[in-house]
């Protein structure tokens, strides 16, 4: 008994003073702040910081290697609380969630084959890519509920996965697992700026509006009687609705695949008929917003493109505000279009909608009498927006070619102005280099005459190739006349100056594809001129990132918004002929995309410094799958009035006026939502 | 040669998580992906042969001596069990990578039940030294081959279309039962073995 108890304790003992001494000649020093860090973290390993688990996630941390805001799962609180450990300040990240963009299931989708094998996504995919006939479909095994470490997915009744928003962290396992990419990580942010790219399920009629508003989907819920919801889908991606609903052209009508069995369905009146919902009601609907950011943008010019970039630059957090040199905003749309076509309190209420989206408006302020864009940068505004050239950028005040006074836009002369001002005499004797964009004969006649009055310097900027451009322009490439400089594949991509001078015009080299990807250029430039009239769409910030101390003279530059616009028209932000603009004035959807557009250039300047374009654009791709004929469907008449357009479905068909549309019946609307296939890709409702 | 008949009698005749059912626990929570099953397996032979080595030492040092070998079970887990601790520190200090590799299964298998059955074994078999850690080495190799197995088959019944009622565990002990038959093929072997290279 006392041997064993003897026993027993030596052994303990032996063990306990062992592993004291062990612990002291093996004790490794471990950071106290990865382990307190490890402590704040959820524990859930699942990878969507892009550590291998929380305990490497606590050693970069401590290490400084990634930020303290990382962690999906745990979100503010968490990266509050590390931020505490490291004593350092914590920016709030925005939340990522799961979305799904797959609308019809296996068993609805039209198959090639019946898939019977091993269930799961990756290995189903493996055969011939699926057993779809749509290339980006779901192929529905749900490997990724399988993956979901936070149980934030299920299968749905169709074989689609459904996200559960509540549990869902965004960690974006489910994305590295779906083997087709139906799941995507989104945020409120890049949701509002987002645009159809060639790998997700769009139906004809999205992707022929310029707006790309989801038309299946707010037609599905006019059928549902949701009118709100209808309302919320279309201001999403239109901030002007009800003036869409009276005057747009309705290119969707002509792209709709019921015109293959019978007519088009009437979508555009059925967004008037929501729109109008809104205004009689007087309940106003408004679409998401992110948090403010307290970032102050200037948007010169309060027509269509104006308010959408306000718009859409209020709902991202900013704190727009629009100056507009007539009494009221609106632009074209009032100035321009007829009072029968577009009456003037659906114009109103419109703009109603986008003033409290949290847009201020200025009104009565011409730009070089009221202000310049150096001045609104002085003022305290971080980024000046200039979209001022829907019809006439010579709202403009431009006082003098001489540059003495108000200059609107420093160094900046239309091609217009200089002419005009070269006839009635004035010079420009204090220019000393002077750069243009080739844009025809007109261009070395104009050259010359700038030569001619006193400009010491004229550099020709041409995005062509030499071969492509007039003899005499070649000829002076190839052997420079005193003066004059040409420089051919080559185009204006940044200008940047200080307080009301221009300084220096950035050029970069472009490739036979007319891309801008070789080498930049600074030329010390004092004075542009832009071909044509109108004024492209710019957006000046200050130079060094942030503003300037009072004393200090005011240094600006442009940022390459271009970048956002479809590829074919990145050419720089000097153009020809149509100077690097997206926006012509033949509808108020193309502006509204350009507006769109121009925010999300300037959210991603102020987000990460770069902006990117958008890769795999459904509105550049060459082809998407389509269908060509429709089975299975019950045909049945267009219940609201026809679009007045022409026989020929041809882009310019699309683009005629419309007659004035009666009220609509809810009854009638409802019956014309019901005519809708509800498309996909290449799905559609049968029966 | 008796010590290659040792050697495939503990690796597959007595497999010790097939035969003997020792070790089931870790054999069902750690086969659901290979990597996993790979690190517990090695994990298991390097603990299993360390502490057969010390609780021989303690048996025949100190429990024999003192004619107390009613404490044999109760002295064997307080031993291997500091030890386990041990290895755990000395690896950490000078084997950082393979600490990292081993993780959480090091502590996990601290009691576990085939190393203490090896222990065990090794002295109520009477092995000597040598014996006792080629047997220790065979058995730790025959858990890892069958957690290997278990772990392949899996990770395809994880894509399989298994009925609804067994999905999980359920089909997890049905497998590892059936693999169980399929070893108890190899019983009796051992005889035939020893029966061959001594005539």
């Amino acid at each position: 008994m006392l041997e064993s108890i003897a026993l027993l304790l030596f052994l303990g003992l032996a063990a306990g003073i062992g592993l004291g001494i062990a612990s002291r000649i093996f004790y490794v020093w471990e950071d106290p702040k990865v382990l307190a860090i490890l402590d704040c973290l959820p524990g859930a390993n699942c990878g969507g910081c892009g550590q291998a688990g929380c305990g490497a996630a606590a050693e970069a941390m401590a290490a400084g290697r990634i930020e303290c805001n990382v962690c999906v799962v745990g979100g503010f609180e968490t990266a509050k609380a590390v931020g505490a450990i490291l004593g350092q300040e914590v920016k709030e990240r925005e939340p990522d969630f799961a979305l799904s963009s797959c609308i019809y299931g296996v068993g609805e989708a039209d198959p090639i084959f019946t898939y019977n094998g091993a269930t799961d996504c990756r290995a189903a995919v493996m055969l011939y890519g699926g057993s779809k006939l749509c290339t980006i479909g779901c192929v529905g095994m749900g490997t990724c509920v399988k993956v979901c470490p936070f149980n934030a997915l299920s299968m749905g009744e169709d074989n689609l996965p459904v996200v559960n928003h509540d549990r869902c962290v965004g960690c974006g396992t489910c994305v590295e697992a779906c083997p087709k990419n139906i799941i995507t990580l989104s945020s409120a942010t890049r949701r509002i700026t987002s645009e159809y790219v060639t790998d997700e399920c769009t139906a004809p009629c999205q992707r022929a509006c310029p707006t790309g508003i989801d038309v299946r989907g707010y037609i599905r819920e006019i059928k549902k009687g949701n009118y709100e919801d209808a309302l919320r889908i279309i201001k999403e991606k239109c901030p002007l609705p009800l003036v869409c609903g009276y005057i747009c052209p309705a290119p969707c009508e002509l792209a709709c695949r019921r015109n293959l069995a019978d007519k088009a369905v009437a979508i555009d009146p059925l967004k008037r008929f929501v729109a109008d919902y809104e205004r009689t009601t007087g309940k106003q609907i408004q679409p998401y917003k992110t948090p403010s950011n307290g970032i102050k943008i200037a948007v010169i010019g309060g027509g269509t493109e104006g308010m959408t970039t306000a718009y859409y630059l209020a709902r991202l957090g900013y704190e727009p505000t629009i100056f507009e040199s007539k009494p009221q905003l609106g632009g074209i749309l009032r100035h321009a279009i007829s009072e029968d076509r577009l009456p003037r309190d659906v114009l109103d209420h419109d703009i109603k909608g986008v003033l409290d989206m949290g847009v201020e408006a200025k009104t009565g302020q011409v730009m070089g009498r009221d202000f310049t864009v150096d001045g609104l940068l002085k003022e305290g505004y971080d980024a000046v927006v200039l979209t001022t050239g829907g019809f006439d950028s010579r709202q403009i005040l431009n006082p003098a070619f001489s540059q003495q006074g108000n200059v609107p836009v420093a160094g900046v002369f239309t091609m217009l102005d200089f002419l005009m001002a070269l006839s009635r005499g004035q010079g420009v004797s204090s220019v000393k280099h002077a750069v243009m964009c080739f844009s025809g004969e007109k261009t070395l006649e104009t050259a010359r005459k700038l030569r001619g009055s006193g400009c010491d310097k004229v550099t020709i900027v041409a995005d062509k190739p030499s071969a492509a451009l007039p003899n005499e322009l070649r000829g002076i490439h190839a052997n420079p006349v005193e003066g004059i400089e040409v420089r051919p594949s080559n185009s204006i991509v940044a200008m940047g100056g200080i307080s009301d001078h221009l300084c220096r015009i950035m050029i970069q080299e472009v490739n036979e594809k007319g891309d801008i990807c070789g080498a930049q250029e600074i030329l010390d430039a004092d004075l542009v001129i832009i071909p044509g009239a109108r004024f492209p769409e710019w957006v000046f910030v200050h130079a060094n990132g942030k503003p300037e101390t009072p004393s200090d003279e005011l240094k600006w530059q442009t940022i390459d918004s271009f970048q956002t616009f479809p590829r074919d028209a990145r050419k720089g932000i000097i153009g020809a002929p149509e100077p690097g603009r997206m926006s012509d004035s033949t509808a108020v959807v193309k502006a509204i995309l350009s507006g769109r557009r121009l925010a999300r250039a300037v959210n991603q300047y102020f987000s990460n410094g770069v902006i990117l374009p958008i890769e795999h654009l459904a509105l550049e791709a060459e082809s998407i799958p389509d269908v060509t004929e429709l089975h299975h469907i019950t045909t049945s008449e267009r219940v609201l009035p026809a679009l007045a357009y022409a026989e020929d479905k041809t882009e310019g068909g699309a683009m005629q006026l419309r007659e004035p549309l009666p009220a609509i019946e809810e009854s009638d609307a409802v019956k014309e939502a019901e005519r809708c296939l509800q498309c996909g890709l290449i799905c559609y409702k049968k029966g | 040669m008796d010590y290659i008949i040792l050697i495939i009698s503990s690796l597959l005749i007595n497999n010790i998580l097939l035969a003997q059912f020792l070790g089931n626990c870790p054999f069902l929570g750690t086969s659901k992906r290979m990597d996993t099953a790979i690190g517990m397996g090695i994990a298991v032979i390097f603990v299993l042969t360390i502490a057969c080595i010390v609780t021989f030492w303690v048996q025949h040092k100190v429990l024999d001596p003192l004619g107390i070998d009613y404490l044999q079970t109760v002295s064997f887990i307080l031993v291997i069990a500091a030890l386990v601790q041990l290895v755990e520190m000395f690896l950490r200090k000078f084997a950082k990578p393979l600490y990292t590799a081993l993780g959480i299964f090091l502590p996990l298998i601290t009691t576990n039940c085939a190393v203490m059955g090896a222990a065990l074994l090794i002295i109520r078999k009477e092995y000597t030294f040598t014996q006792g850690v080629v047997f220790a080495i065979a058995s730790a190799s025959g858990f890892t081959l069958a957690l290997i197995l278990m772990a392949g088959i899996r990770e395809r019944l994880e894509i399989s279309d298994v009925p609804l009622a067994l999905r999980g565990t359920a089909i997890g002990l049905i497998t590892a039962g059936l693999m169980a038959l399929a070893f108890f093929g190899f019983q009796g072997m051992d005889a035939a073995l020893t029966a061959l290279v001594r005539s």
